[in-house]
Protein backbone atom coordinates (compact mmCIF):
# COMPACT_ATOMS: atom_id res chain seq x y z
CA UNK A 1 0.00 0.00 0.00
CA UNK A 2 0.98 3.70 -0.69
CA UNK A 3 2.26 5.58 2.24
CA UNK A 4 -0.59 8.40 2.75
CA UNK A 5 1.48 11.22 1.68
CA UNK A 6 2.02 9.72 -1.54
CA UNK A 7 -1.44 8.87 -2.89
CA UNK A 8 -2.97 11.56 -4.96
CA UNK A 9 -6.27 12.57 -3.76
CA UNK A 10 -8.97 12.47 -5.81
CA UNK A 11 -10.88 15.62 -6.46
CA UNK A 12 -14.14 15.24 -7.73
CA UNK A 13 -15.35 17.66 -10.40
CA UNK A 14 -18.96 18.69 -10.99
CA UNK A 15 -19.81 21.70 -12.41
CA UNK A 16 -16.46 22.94 -12.63
CA UNK A 17 -15.87 22.72 -9.02
CA UNK A 18 -13.66 20.43 -7.13
CA UNK A 19 -15.12 18.63 -4.17
CA UNK A 20 -13.28 16.15 -1.33
CA UNK A 21 -16.19 13.56 -0.12
CA UNK A 22 -13.45 11.38 2.04
CA UNK A 23 -12.21 13.19 5.57
CA UNK A 24 -8.80 10.77 5.46
CA UNK A 25 -8.18 13.12 2.07
CA UNK A 26 -9.31 16.63 3.87
CA UNK A 27 -6.97 15.63 6.36
CA UNK A 28 -3.83 14.77 4.17
CA UNK A 29 -4.80 18.11 2.49
CA UNK A 30 -4.58 20.24 5.38
CA UNK A 31 -1.92 18.39 7.30
CA UNK A 32 0.47 17.74 4.50
CA UNK A 33 -0.08 19.88 1.30
CA UNK A 34 -1.54 22.83 3.54
CA UNK A 35 -4.47 23.19 1.54
CA UNK A 36 -7.54 24.34 3.36
CA UNK A 37 -10.35 24.63 1.14
CA UNK A 38 -13.73 25.55 2.48
CA UNK A 39 -16.49 22.75 4.14
CA UNK A 40 -19.75 23.07 2.07
CA UNK A 41 -21.93 20.58 3.70
CA UNK A 42 -24.74 21.32 5.43
CA UNK A 43 -28.10 19.19 6.77
CA UNK A 44 -30.73 19.41 3.88
CA UNK A 45 -33.72 20.14 5.92
CA UNK A 46 -31.68 22.77 7.63
CA UNK A 47 -29.98 24.30 4.70
CA UNK A 48 -29.40 27.92 6.69
CA UNK A 49 -27.53 26.68 9.31
CA UNK A 50 -24.02 27.92 8.00
CA UNK A 51 -22.13 27.99 11.32
CA UNK A 52 -20.87 24.25 11.67
CA UNK A 53 -20.48 23.10 8.35
CA UNK A 54 -19.62 19.42 7.26
CA UNK A 55 -17.87 17.38 4.09
CA UNK A 56 -17.69 18.05 1.28
CA UNK A 57 -14.77 20.51 1.07
CA UNK A 58 -14.61 23.00 -1.67
CA UNK A 59 -11.54 23.90 -3.13
CA UNK A 60 -10.33 26.98 -4.68
CA UNK A 61 -9.64 26.65 -8.09
CA UNK A 62 -5.56 27.86 -7.48
CA UNK A 63 -5.89 25.20 -4.45
CA UNK A 64 -7.06 22.73 -7.35
CA UNK A 65 -4.22 23.81 -10.04
CA UNK A 66 -1.73 23.64 -7.47
CA UNK A 67 -2.64 20.33 -5.92
CA UNK A 68 -2.74 18.98 -9.67
CA UNK A 69 0.53 20.45 -11.02
CA UNK A 70 2.26 19.44 -8.20
CA UNK A 71 1.61 15.95 -8.68
CA UNK A 72 -0.51 15.69 -5.08
CA UNK A 73 -4.09 14.96 -6.69
CA UNK A 74 -5.96 13.96 -10.20
CA UNK A 75 -9.47 15.41 -11.08
CA UNK A 76 -12.57 12.78 -11.64
CA UNK A 77 -15.04 13.69 -13.76
CA UNK A 78 -17.51 12.55 -10.82
CA UNK A 79 -21.19 12.70 -12.92
CA UNK A 80 -19.87 10.67 -15.75
CA UNK A 81 -18.06 8.30 -13.39
CA UNK A 82 -22.16 7.19 -12.15
CA UNK A 83 -22.59 5.55 -15.22
CA UNK A 84 -26.00 4.20 -15.28
CA UNK A 85 -26.52 1.05 -13.20
CA UNK A 86 -27.40 -2.33 -14.62
CA UNK A 87 -30.52 -3.71 -12.81
CA UNK A 88 -29.64 -6.64 -11.06
CA UNK A 89 -26.43 -4.22 -9.06
CA UNK A 90 -29.98 -1.82 -8.77
CA UNK A 91 -31.67 -4.57 -7.00
CA UNK A 92 -28.30 -5.82 -4.95
CA UNK A 93 -28.31 -2.30 -3.78
CA UNK A 94 -32.41 -2.48 -3.04
CA UNK A 95 -31.75 -5.56 -0.78
CA UNK A 96 -28.80 -4.07 1.04
CA UNK A 97 -30.83 -1.28 1.86
CA UNK A 98 -33.94 -3.11 2.63
CA UNK A 99 -31.94 -4.93 4.97
CA UNK A 100 -30.43 -2.55 6.41
CA UNK A 101 -33.99 -0.70 7.19
CA UNK A 102 -35.00 -4.60 7.84
CA UNK A 103 -32.55 -4.56 11.06
CA UNK A 104 -33.46 -0.97 12.10
CA UNK A 105 -36.98 -2.20 12.79
CA UNK A 106 -35.65 -5.17 14.52
CA UNK A 107 -33.96 -3.47 17.24
CA UNK A 108 -36.30 -0.43 17.59
CA UNK A 109 -38.92 -3.44 17.92
CA UNK A 110 -36.55 -5.04 20.31
CA UNK A 111 -36.34 -1.78 22.40
CA UNK A 112 -39.80 -1.75 22.32
CA UNK A 113 -40.39 -5.18 23.82
CA UNK A 114 -42.80 -5.83 20.69
CA UNK A 115 -41.86 -7.65 17.53
CA UNK A 116 -41.15 -6.40 14.39
CA UNK A 117 -44.80 -4.46 13.74
CA UNK A 118 -43.91 -2.45 16.79
CA UNK A 119 -43.82 0.71 14.81
CA UNK A 120 -46.80 0.17 12.91
CA UNK A 121 -48.89 -0.69 16.51
CA UNK A 122 -47.69 2.11 18.32
CA UNK A 123 -48.45 4.86 16.17
CA UNK A 124 -52.30 5.98 17.02
CA UNK A 125 -53.45 5.69 13.98
CA UNK A 126 -57.77 6.31 13.67
CA UNK A 127 -59.54 3.95 11.52
CA UNK A 128 -60.64 6.61 9.62
CA UNK A 129 -56.69 6.99 8.61
CA UNK A 130 -55.73 4.12 7.53
CA UNK A 131 -59.05 3.99 5.83
CA UNK A 132 -57.75 7.13 3.68
CA UNK A 133 -54.21 6.39 3.24
CA UNK A 134 -55.27 2.99 1.50
CA UNK A 135 -57.73 4.74 -0.88
CA UNK A 136 -54.78 7.15 -1.84
CA UNK A 137 -52.14 4.44 -2.25
CA UNK A 138 -54.82 2.01 -4.43
CA UNK A 139 -55.32 5.90 -6.38
CA UNK A 140 -51.88 6.07 -6.75
CA UNK A 141 -51.16 2.50 -7.85
CA UNK A 142 -54.52 2.83 -10.34
CA UNK A 143 -52.74 5.98 -11.75
CA UNK A 144 -49.03 4.22 -12.31
CA UNK A 145 -50.30 1.21 -14.04
CA UNK A 146 -50.51 2.24 -17.69
CA UNK A 147 -46.87 3.29 -17.60
CA UNK A 148 -46.31 -0.92 -16.80
CA UNK A 149 -43.47 -2.29 -18.94
CA UNK A 150 -42.22 0.81 -19.90
CA UNK A 151 -38.35 1.16 -21.11
CA UNK A 152 -38.25 4.78 -19.08
CA UNK A 153 -40.19 3.17 -15.90
CA UNK A 154 -37.86 5.58 -13.38
CA UNK A 155 -34.47 3.73 -11.89
CA UNK A 156 -35.28 3.58 -8.08
CA UNK A 157 -38.64 2.08 -8.77
CA UNK A 158 -37.38 -1.66 -9.30
CA UNK A 159 -40.37 -3.35 -10.95
CA UNK A 160 -43.89 -2.80 -11.14
CA UNK A 161 -45.88 -2.36 -8.19
CA UNK A 162 -47.55 -6.04 -9.06
CA UNK A 163 -44.00 -7.78 -9.18
CA UNK A 164 -42.98 -5.92 -5.99
CA UNK A 165 -45.98 -7.56 -4.23
CA UNK A 166 -44.82 -10.64 -4.97
CA UNK A 167 -41.13 -10.30 -4.25
CA UNK A 168 -41.71 -8.97 -1.00
CA UNK A 169 -43.77 -10.59 1.66
CA UNK A 170 -47.09 -8.76 2.00
CA UNK A 171 -46.99 -7.90 5.52
CA UNK A 172 -43.07 -6.90 5.43
CA UNK A 173 -44.09 -4.23 2.62
CA UNK A 174 -46.62 -2.36 4.70
CA UNK A 175 -44.37 -2.41 7.80
CA UNK A 176 -41.63 -0.23 5.68
CA UNK A 177 -44.18 2.12 4.19
CA UNK A 178 -45.53 2.72 7.47
CA UNK A 179 -42.61 2.30 10.05
CA UNK A 180 -40.26 5.37 10.88
CA UNK A 181 -36.44 4.64 9.72
CA UNK A 182 -33.20 6.13 8.90
CA UNK A 183 -31.79 6.27 5.45
CA UNK A 184 -27.91 6.77 5.34
CA UNK A 185 -26.77 8.21 2.70
CA UNK A 186 -23.36 7.66 1.95
CA UNK A 187 -20.83 10.27 1.72
CA UNK A 188 -18.54 8.35 -0.53
CA UNK A 189 -19.60 6.65 -3.63
CA UNK A 190 -16.44 4.67 -4.40
CA UNK A 191 -17.21 2.12 -1.23
CA UNK A 192 -20.89 1.98 -1.66
CA UNK A 193 -22.01 2.06 -5.35
CA UNK A 194 -21.11 -0.80 -7.43
CA UNK A 195 -21.54 1.69 -10.64
CA UNK A 196 -19.22 4.35 -9.87
CA UNK A 197 -16.25 3.48 -12.01
CA UNK A 198 -13.62 6.64 -11.63
CA UNK A 199 -10.74 4.74 -13.15
CA UNK A 200 -12.04 5.94 -16.62
CA UNK A 201 -12.74 9.08 -16.07
CA UNK A 202 -9.23 10.46 -14.09
CA UNK A 203 -6.91 13.46 -15.51
CA UNK A 204 -3.88 13.91 -14.33
CA UNK A 205 -3.09 17.42 -15.72
CA UNK A 206 -5.29 20.54 -15.71
CA UNK A 207 -4.90 20.48 -19.73
CA UNK A 208 -6.03 16.96 -20.07
CA UNK A 209 -8.97 18.18 -17.94
CA UNK A 210 -9.28 21.06 -19.77
CA UNK A 211 -9.79 18.86 -23.26
CA UNK A 212 -12.01 16.88 -21.40
CA UNK A 213 -13.93 20.19 -20.92
CA UNK A 214 -14.87 19.28 -16.95
CA UNK A 215 -12.29 22.51 -16.07
CA UNK A 216 -11.74 25.68 -17.13
CA UNK A 217 -9.46 27.37 -14.80
CA UNK A 218 -7.27 29.11 -15.22
CA UNK A 219 -8.09 30.77 -18.18
CA UNK A 220 -7.30 34.64 -18.36
CA UNK A 221 -4.01 36.51 -17.77
CA UNK A 222 -5.86 37.17 -14.54
CA UNK A 223 -6.48 33.71 -13.33
CA UNK A 224 -3.41 32.64 -14.21
CA UNK A 225 -1.60 35.41 -12.12
CA UNK A 226 -3.53 34.37 -9.33
CA UNK A 227 -2.33 30.37 -9.87
CA UNK A 228 1.46 31.74 -9.68
CA UNK A 229 0.51 33.74 -6.98
CA UNK A 230 -0.96 31.27 -4.86
CA UNK A 231 1.53 28.49 -5.66
CA UNK A 232 4.47 30.95 -4.87
CA UNK A 233 3.01 31.65 -1.51
CA UNK A 234 2.36 27.97 -0.78
CA UNK A 235 6.07 27.37 -1.65
CA UNK A 236 7.33 29.86 1.12
CA UNK A 237 5.21 27.93 3.67
CA UNK A 238 2.56 30.03 3.67
CA UNK A 239 -1.48 28.81 4.41
CA UNK A 240 -4.09 30.75 2.57
CA UNK A 241 -8.02 31.58 2.75
CA UNK A 242 -9.99 33.22 0.62
CA UNK A 243 -9.63 36.67 0.96
CA UNK A 244 -13.30 38.42 0.38
CA UNK A 245 -13.63 39.44 4.24
CA UNK A 246 -10.75 41.74 3.95
CA UNK A 247 -11.20 43.14 0.72
CA UNK A 248 -8.39 40.90 -0.80
CA UNK A 249 -7.57 37.80 -3.28
CA UNK A 250 -5.98 35.60 -0.10
CA UNK A 251 -5.58 35.91 3.32
CA UNK A 252 -2.06 34.60 4.12
CA UNK A 253 -1.77 32.55 7.60
CA UNK A 254 1.67 31.60 8.84
CA UNK A 255 0.47 28.25 9.77
CA UNK A 256 -2.61 26.39 9.98
CA UNK A 257 -5.82 28.89 10.07
CA UNK A 258 -7.07 27.02 12.94
CA UNK A 259 -3.76 28.67 14.62
CA UNK A 260 -3.06 31.72 13.83
CA UNK A 261 -4.46 35.01 13.14
CA UNK A 262 -3.79 35.60 9.05
CA UNK A 263 -0.37 38.62 8.99
CA UNK A 264 -1.53 39.88 5.20
CA UNK A 265 -4.19 40.36 2.85
CA UNK A 266 -3.20 39.68 -0.50
CA UNK A 267 -3.89 41.12 -3.46
CA UNK A 268 -2.75 39.60 -7.23
CA UNK A 269 -1.95 42.09 -9.86
CA UNK A 270 -1.56 41.09 -13.36
CA UNK A 271 1.80 42.46 -14.48
CA UNK A 272 4.08 44.90 -13.58
CA UNK A 273 2.25 47.96 -16.10
CA UNK A 274 -1.17 47.11 -14.64
CA UNK A 275 -2.56 50.20 -12.96
CA UNK A 276 -2.60 50.78 -9.48
CA UNK A 277 -4.26 53.25 -8.09
CA UNK A 278 -3.61 55.60 -4.77
CA UNK A 279 -6.82 54.93 -3.59
CA UNK A 280 -6.27 51.48 -3.54
CA UNK A 281 -3.30 51.77 -1.33
CA UNK A 282 -4.84 54.06 0.91
CA UNK A 283 -8.35 51.30 1.36
CA UNK A 284 -5.63 48.64 1.06
CA UNK A 285 -3.24 49.49 3.72
CA UNK A 286 -5.94 51.57 6.20
CA UNK A 287 -8.07 48.31 6.78
CA UNK A 288 -4.58 45.88 7.22
CA UNK A 289 -3.77 48.04 9.62
CA UNK A 290 -6.60 48.73 11.43
CA UNK A 291 -7.01 45.00 11.59
CA UNK A 292 -3.17 44.15 12.28
CA UNK A 293 -2.17 42.90 9.07
CA UNK A 294 -0.32 44.26 6.49
CA UNK A 295 -1.35 44.65 2.68
CA UNK A 296 0.65 42.50 0.36
CA UNK A 297 0.67 43.75 -3.31
CA UNK A 298 1.66 40.50 -5.14
CA UNK A 299 2.77 40.77 -9.00
CA UNK A 300 2.93 38.30 -11.22
CA UNK A 301 5.70 38.87 -14.20
CA UNK A 302 5.13 36.94 -17.27
CA UNK A 303 8.19 37.85 -19.16
CA UNK A 304 10.80 36.97 -16.06
CA UNK A 305 8.48 33.82 -14.89
CA UNK A 306 8.72 35.97 -10.80
CA UNK A 307 6.81 36.90 -8.65
CA UNK A 308 7.48 39.84 -6.57
CA UNK A 309 5.69 41.50 -2.96
CA UNK A 310 5.03 45.16 -1.64
CA UNK A 311 4.10 45.21 1.32
CA UNK A 312 1.97 48.10 2.22
CA UNK A 313 1.11 49.63 5.74
CA UNK A 314 -0.51 52.99 7.05
CA UNK A 315 2.96 55.33 8.25
CA UNK A 316 1.72 56.24 11.35
CA UNK A 317 1.48 59.70 10.91
CA UNK A 318 0.25 62.72 8.89
CA UNK B 1 3.14 79.31 -5.44
CA UNK B 2 6.40 81.40 -6.17
CA UNK B 3 6.31 83.73 -3.12
CA UNK B 4 5.75 81.13 -0.69
CA UNK B 5 8.45 81.01 1.48
CA UNK B 6 9.52 77.30 0.79
CA UNK B 7 9.52 77.86 -2.60
CA UNK B 8 13.20 78.59 -2.80
CA UNK B 9 13.99 75.35 -2.01
CA UNK B 10 12.09 74.05 -5.11
CA UNK B 11 12.78 76.65 -7.42
CA UNK B 12 14.82 74.36 -9.29
CA UNK B 13 12.49 71.30 -9.56
CA UNK B 14 9.13 72.69 -9.81
CA UNK B 15 9.44 74.15 -13.22
CA UNK B 16 10.78 71.06 -14.57
CA UNK B 17 7.82 68.39 -13.61
CA UNK B 18 4.70 70.89 -14.09
CA UNK B 19 2.51 67.61 -13.58
CA UNK B 20 3.91 66.78 -10.41
CA UNK B 21 4.71 70.39 -8.76
CA UNK B 22 1.16 70.43 -6.49
CA UNK B 23 1.81 67.26 -5.27
CA UNK B 24 5.82 67.91 -5.05
CA UNK B 25 4.69 71.38 -3.30
CA UNK B 26 2.35 70.39 -1.14
CA UNK B 27 4.49 67.57 0.40
CA UNK B 28 7.43 69.25 0.96
CA UNK B 29 5.56 72.04 3.10
CA UNK B 30 3.66 68.84 5.35
CA UNK B 31 6.77 67.55 5.84
CA UNK B 32 8.83 70.64 6.85
CA UNK B 33 6.10 72.45 8.54
CA UNK B 34 3.08 70.46 10.09
CA UNK B 35 5.42 67.16 10.15
CA UNK B 36 8.34 69.18 11.66
CA UNK B 37 10.89 66.82 9.64
CA UNK B 38 14.47 67.92 9.76
CA UNK B 39 17.55 67.24 7.43
CA UNK B 40 15.17 67.18 4.22
CA UNK B 41 16.73 66.84 1.32
CA UNK B 42 15.33 67.35 -1.85
CA UNK B 43 16.45 64.15 -4.68
CA UNK B 44 16.18 64.51 -8.41
CA UNK B 45 14.09 61.27 -9.79
CA UNK B 46 13.64 61.78 -13.24
CA UNK B 47 12.44 58.10 -14.40
CA UNK B 48 9.06 59.13 -12.27
CA UNK B 49 8.70 62.76 -13.20
CA UNK B 50 9.30 64.55 -9.96
CA UNK B 51 11.80 64.83 -6.63
CA UNK B 52 12.03 63.11 -3.90
CA UNK B 53 12.45 63.74 -0.22
CA UNK B 54 14.73 62.69 2.51
CA UNK B 55 15.17 63.34 6.14
CA UNK B 56 14.18 62.71 9.39
CA UNK B 57 11.17 62.53 11.89
CA UNK B 58 11.22 64.36 14.70
CA UNK B 59 13.31 62.44 17.35
CA UNK B 60 14.10 59.50 15.06
CA UNK B 61 17.57 59.20 13.76
CA UNK B 62 17.06 56.94 10.86
CA UNK B 63 16.82 59.00 7.06
CA UNK B 64 13.42 58.20 5.37
CA UNK B 65 11.99 58.81 1.70
CA UNK B 66 8.98 60.76 1.13
CA UNK B 67 7.72 59.92 -2.36
CA UNK B 68 4.75 62.50 -3.23
CA UNK B 69 2.27 61.54 -5.89
CA UNK B 70 -1.26 62.94 -6.68
CA UNK B 71 -4.46 60.63 -5.90
CA UNK B 72 -5.40 60.97 -9.33
CA UNK B 73 -2.15 59.25 -10.54
CA UNK B 74 -2.01 55.88 -12.26
CA UNK B 75 0.53 54.31 -10.35
CA UNK B 76 2.35 50.64 -11.18
CA UNK B 77 4.98 48.14 -10.01
CA UNK B 78 7.02 48.64 -12.40
CA UNK B 79 6.52 52.13 -11.19
CA UNK B 80 7.47 51.29 -7.58
CA UNK B 81 10.51 48.93 -8.81
CA UNK B 82 11.88 52.07 -10.49
CA UNK B 83 11.21 54.47 -7.48
CA UNK B 84 13.24 52.29 -5.62
CA UNK B 85 16.49 50.78 -7.92
CA UNK B 86 16.93 54.85 -8.57
CA UNK B 87 17.20 55.56 -4.76
CA UNK B 88 19.58 52.84 -3.94
CA UNK B 89 17.17 49.95 -2.69
CA UNK B 90 16.04 51.47 0.41
CA UNK B 91 14.29 49.39 3.03
CA UNK B 92 11.24 51.22 2.69
CA UNK B 93 9.53 54.00 1.44
CA UNK B 94 6.63 56.55 2.46
CA UNK B 95 4.21 57.41 -0.24
CA UNK B 96 2.72 60.92 -0.10
CA UNK B 97 -1.10 60.66 -1.66
CA UNK B 98 -1.74 64.58 -2.56
CA UNK B 99 -5.79 65.45 -2.83
CA UNK B 100 -6.53 68.37 -4.14
CA UNK B 101 -8.38 69.72 -1.08
CA UNK B 102 -4.56 69.54 -0.19
CA UNK B 103 -4.65 66.70 2.85
CA UNK B 104 -2.09 64.14 2.62
CA UNK B 105 -2.18 60.41 3.69
CA UNK B 106 1.04 58.29 3.89
CA UNK B 107 1.63 55.06 3.60
CA UNK B 108 4.53 52.66 3.82
CA UNK B 109 6.02 50.80 1.15
CA UNK B 110 8.12 47.87 1.38
CA UNK B 111 9.69 45.66 -0.70
CA UNK B 112 9.24 41.96 -0.29
CA UNK B 113 6.68 39.81 2.41
CA UNK B 114 6.84 42.09 5.61
CA UNK B 115 5.33 41.26 8.66
CA UNK B 116 3.54 43.97 10.20
CA UNK B 117 4.52 44.68 13.75
CA UNK B 118 2.83 43.28 16.62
Amino acid sequence: MDSPSERAIELRISNNKAYVWDVEDLALLRAKHHICGVLTGTLPHVSQQNVFLGMPLVLMPEEVVLLVENGLAVLVDDPTAHRKPSRSELEKWNTERRALVKTQLVKEGAKEGGGVSAPTGSRSMSEEAIRKRKAREEKRAAAKSPAEGGEDTPVFVPSTPAQAQATVPVAENSNLAHATYTITVPANSASELGWYSPEDYKYSTVKAAMQAGIWSYPSSAHERAKCKVFQDLWKKGHYMGGGIKFGGDYLVYPGDPLRYHSHFVASVIDSPAATISPMEIVAHGRLGTATKKAHLLCNWDEEKQTVSYYSVEWAGFG
Amino acid sequence: MESHPSYKSLSEILPRYPQTAGSIFQTFNDITLAQQWTDVEVIDLPVISRCVFRGRRPKLNPLLYVVPCSLSESLSISWFDEAFDNLGKPDQVYLAINTPDSSIVYYKITPGIVKPPV
